[in-house]
């Protein structure tokens, strides 16, 4: 099963590198995006803005990169990887491929807003740890919803399914950014860190229970 | 008596507005004669809550046996637990302008998480439409639903005791309202109406079932 999931993930991968437009979009969709609001923000803002910006930027990121992980599937691909492959281990690779590739956008995200913006969080490790955990938590999530979506032709039905369920998250994951600027007490950050590991566990079992549900058909 | 509950829930609620509105209540600074919707704004969410566990053994069911009854079912119970978190959050926003002096206060967690909760729900009702094969439709909606109510669970539940800033009664260092009923006044009018708006809701939910089974007959479609 292992080596299977390993082996899914590489194709993902190698999919992805092959369609370098696909690829491309989404980069250029982050750097549009931050340059566009650096130039509403006309250059300046405070630490409170800078967190939020750059989680409403990675939301957005993540809704168009996922969007897109089922429709590839949808055709004679769909009937093959049934035949290869069992549920779990289709859905275990999407999520590992969608946690990293969100990750690694949300990483040049970050490289964006602080050469745009003078400004940088204190605790960088700190920060760096809440982006890995909220990528995989937004992993969690959007992967098995749009394998749902997918089967509709309402293109907008990902961001109004997603945002309302991410909303816990995201709310933990942007007291976590400000925490990792500033804590008053140590305890804190450990309780924060604990809820936004339980979310992404939570996520991440239900996504794996009912995704069978959704793949046969 | 096939429908006792139905008798009950009529008699209950005559008792919840008669007494809810000319009973006895503890004197009480800036609350004042407000603490009457103790008996309305909180039933409504225990009601909401309880439908929404209803859907959610619903849809649980349904994917565990494909039966289009219980897809109905789920819908129902959803579409009416709906309308009571609508109304829950109408009658607390009349509370929170006279006792807080807004309609809606940011710092209040359980605002928020009510509001969003009632955005997964409607999320909820788009997804139902968003498909024309009955089959996917059922199914796709049974398993988000199951994620909504988690997410529910966590936005009314859980997100209010981590965060601790709340202006309800019982939170954030707030004393809950037990403490304010000494003489057992609201108590005993408040049971009895969470009881009573309860039945309601599962009523209304049952004549929703109904009509849209009368509904799928005319048209011929599966009911089983």
């Amino acid at each position: 099963m292992l080596s299977n999931i390993l082996k899914l993930v590489k194709k993902e991968v190698q999919l992805e590198w092959r369609q370098k437009t696909a690829l491309g979009t989404i980069f250029i969709y982050v750097l549009g995006t931050s340059f566009l609001i650096y130039l509403i923000f006309q250059g300046n803002i405070t630490i409170p803005t800078w967190i939020a910006l750059f989680w409403i930027i990675a939301l957005f990121t993540t809704v168009n990169a996922v969007s897109k992980s089922f429709i590839k599937d949808a055709n004679e691909q769909f009937y093959y990887l049934r035949t290869i492959a069992t549920p779990l281990e289709i859905i275990f690779s999407k999520i590992i491929y969608n946690a990293l590739l969100i990750t690694v956008l949300a990483f040049v995200i970050y490289g964006v807003m602080i050469l745009f913006f003078n400004e940088n969080i204190a605790d960088k490790g700190l920060f760096l740890l809440t982006i890995v955990l909220g990528s995989i938590g937004f992993s969690n999530l959007f992967t098995l919803l749009s394998a749902i979506t997918a089967r509709t032709q309402n293109f907008v039905l990902l961001a109004i399914l997603g945002f309302p369920i991410i909303l816990p998250l995201l709310l933990l994951i942007v007291k976590m950014s400000e925490l990792s600027n500033f804590a008053i007490q140590q305890k804190d950050i450990y309780m924060n860190l604990g809820a936004i590991g339980l979310l992404d566990v939570i996520t991440l079992i239900l996504s794996v229970v009912l995704f069978p549900y959704i793949w046969r058909d | 008596m096939k429908n006792w509950w139905k008798y009950l829930c009529i008699l209950l609620l005559f008792y919840t507005v008669i007494m809810g509105f000319l009973g006895p209540i503890p004197e009480l600074n800036i609350l004042e004669e407000s603490i009457r919707n103790l008996y309305f704004h909180v039933p409504m969410w225990f009601a909401m809550m309880t439908l929404m566990f209803v859907s959610l053994v619903y849809s649980i069911l349904y994917l565990s046996n494909q039966k289009i009854d219980h897809d109905i079912r789920a819908a129902a119970f959803a579409k009416v637990g709906f309308l009571f978190g609508l109304l829950g959050i109408i009658t607390g926003s009349v509370w929170a302008r006279a006792t807080w002096g807004a309609w809606w206060v940011f710092e209040e967690v359980k605002l928020n998480g009510a509001a969003a909760a009632l955005l997964v729900y409607a999320a909820y009702f788009i997804l139902r439409g968003s498909f024309d094969d009955e089959e996917k439709k059922a199914r796709f909606s049974a398993v988000y639903s199951i994620f909504a109510f988690v997410m529910f669970m966590v936005l009314i539940n859980v997100i209010p005791r981590i965060s601790n800033s709340s202006l309800h009664p019982g939170n954030g260092g707030n004393p809950g309202f037990n403490s304010y009923d000494l003489d057992s006044n609201l108590r005993i009018v408040f049971y009895p109406a969470v009881i009573g708006w309860i039945l309601l809701s599962v009523w209304i939910s049952t004549l929703l079932i109904r009509m849209e089974k009368i509904f799928r007959k005319k048209h011929q479609l599966d009911i089983e």
